[in-house]
């Protein structure tokens, strides 16, 4: 502020005083405006490290939401409190996300956490907030999320293994519409929380199938050569191959795929698959490759297209759930007409949340069971066309039909 | 069979390219008695030059390489002169201190600059590779690898054949001697230490083909860059390259046997044998 004031043309002695007096007082103005009913919100997503993108893309999509309430009034059943996001990098360690959860609960006495995005920092967050009594509303889709017993967590996506069996289901559909029947497969999956409980879904999917899996690798995330891995994965004879990987991982594995000629399907496993970024690093590569995904931005198009128009990009799935738990805290936060953490929980606990943001989702609404899960939410397929991705399977979400190159 | 030949093949030609990475810090050590904890954030900014060179110029990476070499280089000679000179006679823990807190600004000074995204090129031969027979040969991974080894090649020239080569194998053998016979060893420690982070570099740019960059990629690098040198022997130049193609190859055969997820398993148990065996490494000279 005082920098402004004193950048900007002829500056007198007076005018820098005031300015940096102004700059003096205005948190202490700011704050007297509205502490007595602004609303702590803690963002604790990775905005640094392996996961950054996908952080940021979550940050985008709450502030997106939050920015819309507050100017819509703020929270009506609080005489119009504005929401307040505190955001903290949880970094890309769990250790990390967890210290950071830990100073938003004590400093800033946040009404509930929303984060963090990978399914490790989450589960670390966790732990914190079930012992200090917080809500944590998360996109995160490790079974471990909501398989604990833990009161104080909510997921509004589907679990990992419900994805991954989708994932297979979804495939074997696709394949089957376009005369192929799969008999053999292979998977590859990042070996933290979110690849190893994927890769369970899809284990079973293909057990349930009887098709056979002729690969079944993990790899460690941050790998720097994938070449071992597609060298055996060509040698499996696969018809279709699954990989679960974040972002550097899987612009690698389709690239080094493309060289290698291997143009059997990739079905992708959600993250790293369903940005902009995938596309933007493979170009023509990234054309006709299918993903599963919790959610898809070309469902809900009067919705979405506000964080299109602000930030420049399509909203990719964890901006639309991340603004789908704000959406969800906030109906919450006004059912309660409270803002404190323990009545917040208790009006998430088992609710119902309709309208807003949660059309957005396939089940057009919000429902917690008693662990905290979203029952109505299920996945969805999409491809790659033109640089944005389509839905293409289940038939009542489609809105185009799957391109299955055997 | 032809798996194993498939293997040696990859493993080479990620091998070539961890050895000329690894040349620098091999280079630093052995001329100035430093080790430098900051190496691989020297090929962070030598893959950022090169991401940058190709989204604002629209220079191929390759090509963009040795302005990278020559950009981090001369930041190199700077970081010598301002810092590591204060040093050169210190404690090793003083030495340590500030080539660790070097690597500490470098990435979260570029985390500030550059922001944490991960960014890619995108070029033409990317998903291209060559077919030999039923062997396929990558062919960013070969581009990456002739590159690596004409910059190797060059160097070892450099160190031969030129006056300063010579001046810098003199200084890094006895300084003391080398000072009486005229050399000034602290323009051989700039040069060397400009050098090393330089060839870094320029190995950062030209595996940019087929990885991705952002802040914090020195972390997937730093500890196979030790690896990699330690192997080969600390302070030999032979020994980078025969420690950087070992260290290939090893990752790339245990991948035929083990589950990709111990491939650095594998890597460490046959470190610690032959630290076990040969301390002194693979081409050291015993002391």
């Amino acid at each position: 502020m005082a920098d402004r004031t004193i950048g900007t043309g002829r500056t007198t002695r007076r005018v820098a005083l005031a300015g940096m007096g102004g700059a003096v007082a205005a948190p202490a103005l700011l704050r007297s405006a509205w502490a007595a009913e602004a609303v702590n919100v803690g963002v604790a997503v990775p905005l640094s490290g392996a996961n950054a993108q996908f952080g940021v893309n979550s940050r985008n999509g709450i502030e997106l939401v939050a920015d819309q309430v507050n100017a819509a009034g703020g929270i009506k059943a609080l005489g119009g409190a504005k929401i307040n996001l505190v955001i903290a990098d949880s970094t890309s360690t769990p250790t990390s996300a967890a210290n950071v959860a830990q100073r938003m609960i004590t400093q800033n006495r946040v009404s509930a956490i929303l984060g963090a995005f990978a399914s490790s920092l989450t589960i670390a967050i966790s732990e914190v907030t079930e012992r200090r009594d917080v809500p944590l509303l998360t996109m995160s889709f490790a079974d471990q999320v909501t398989g604990r017993g833990f009161k104080n967590v909510f997921q509004v996506v589907a679990k990992a293994s419900a994805i991954g069996a989708a994932q297979f289901d979804g495939t074997l559909a696709i394949a089957k519409a376009a005369g192929q029947t799969l008999e053999r497969v292979a998977i590859m999956y990042e070996d933290t929380a979110y690849g190893t409980a994927q890769a369970v879904g899809l284990r079973d999917g293909a057990k349930k199938a009887g098709v056979q899996l002729v690969m079944d690798d993990a790899y460690p995330l941050g790998i720097t050569d994938v070449t071992p891995l597609i060298n055996k994965l060509r040698a499996s004879g696969a018809q279709a191959v699954f990989p679960v990987s974040y972002l550097s991982d899987s612009l690698q594995i389709i690239r080094v795929m493309r060289q290698q000629g291997i143009t059997i399907p990739a079905i992708g496993g959600a993250a790293g698959y369903v940005i902009p970024d995938f596309e933007k690093g493979l170009g023509e590569f990234a054309e006709g490759v299918l993903s599963i995904s919790p959610a898809n931005y070309d469902l809900a198009p009067e919705l979405t297209d506000a964080f299109r128009k602000r930030y420049g990009y399509f909203m990719v799935h964890e901006a639309l759930e991340h603004a789908v738990c704000m959406d969800v805290l906030v109906q919450a936060i006004e059912k309660a007409g409270k803002a404190d953490p323990a009545s917040v929980r208790n009006a998430l606990a088992g609710g119902r949340f309709e309208g807003g943001w949660t059309k957005a989702m396939t089940g057009g609404a919000v429902q917690f069971d008693a662990a905290g899960l979203n029952t109505l939410s299920v996945p969805v397929m999409v491809q790659w066309r033109q640089k944005e991705l389509v839905t293409v399977w289940p038939d009542q979400f489609a809105k185009g039909k799957a391109v299955w190159k055997s | 069979m032809l798996a194993l030949i498939q293997a040696l093949a990859d493993g080479v030609m990620i091998g070539g390219v961890y050895a000329v990475i690894s040349i620098g810090l091999t280079l630093v050590f052995g001329v100035m008695g430093i080790v430098n904890f900051a190496q691989a954030e020297f090929l962070m900014l030598g893959m950022f030059a090169a991401w940058f060179l190709w989204a604002y110029v629209g220079l191929d990476p390759l090509l963009a390489a040795p302005i990278a070499f020559v950009l981090v280089g001369g930041l190199g000679m700077l970081t010598q002169e301002l810092l590591l000179r204060r040093v050169m006679h210190a404690p090793p823990v003083a030495q340590i201190f500030l080539t660790v807190g070097l690597l500490i600004v470098l990435e979260n000074g570029a985390l500030l600059v550059f922001g944490s995204d991960y960014r890619s090129v995108s070029t033409p031969y990317q998903a291209q590779a060559l077919k030999l027979g039923p062997i396929f040969v990558s062919v960013p991974y070969l581009l990456a690898f002739v590159a690596s080894a004409i910059s190797g090649l060059a160097l070892w020239f450099f160190l031969r054949a030129s006056p300063y080569g010579r001046a810098m194998r003199a200084t890094a053998q006895d300084p003391m001697a080398a000072r009486l016979s005229g050399i000034d060893a602290d323009a051989m420690r700039r040069l060397a230490f400009g050098l090393g982070v330089g060839l870094t570099a320029f190995g950062g740019a030209v595996i940019l083909p087929y990885l991705t960059v952002s802040p914090t990629v020195g972390g997937q690098f730093v500890v196979l860059m030790f690896t990699v040198v330690v192997i080969g022997g600390l302070g030999s130049i032979a020994g980078a390259v025969v420690g950087g193609l070992f260290v290939g190859i090893v990752q790339s055969l245990s991948g035929l046997v083990f589950p990709i997820q111990l491939q650095n398993l594998v890597l460490f148990c046959v470190f610690i044998a032959v630290l076990a065996l040969r301390p002194e490494g693979l081409l050291g000279a015993r002391r």
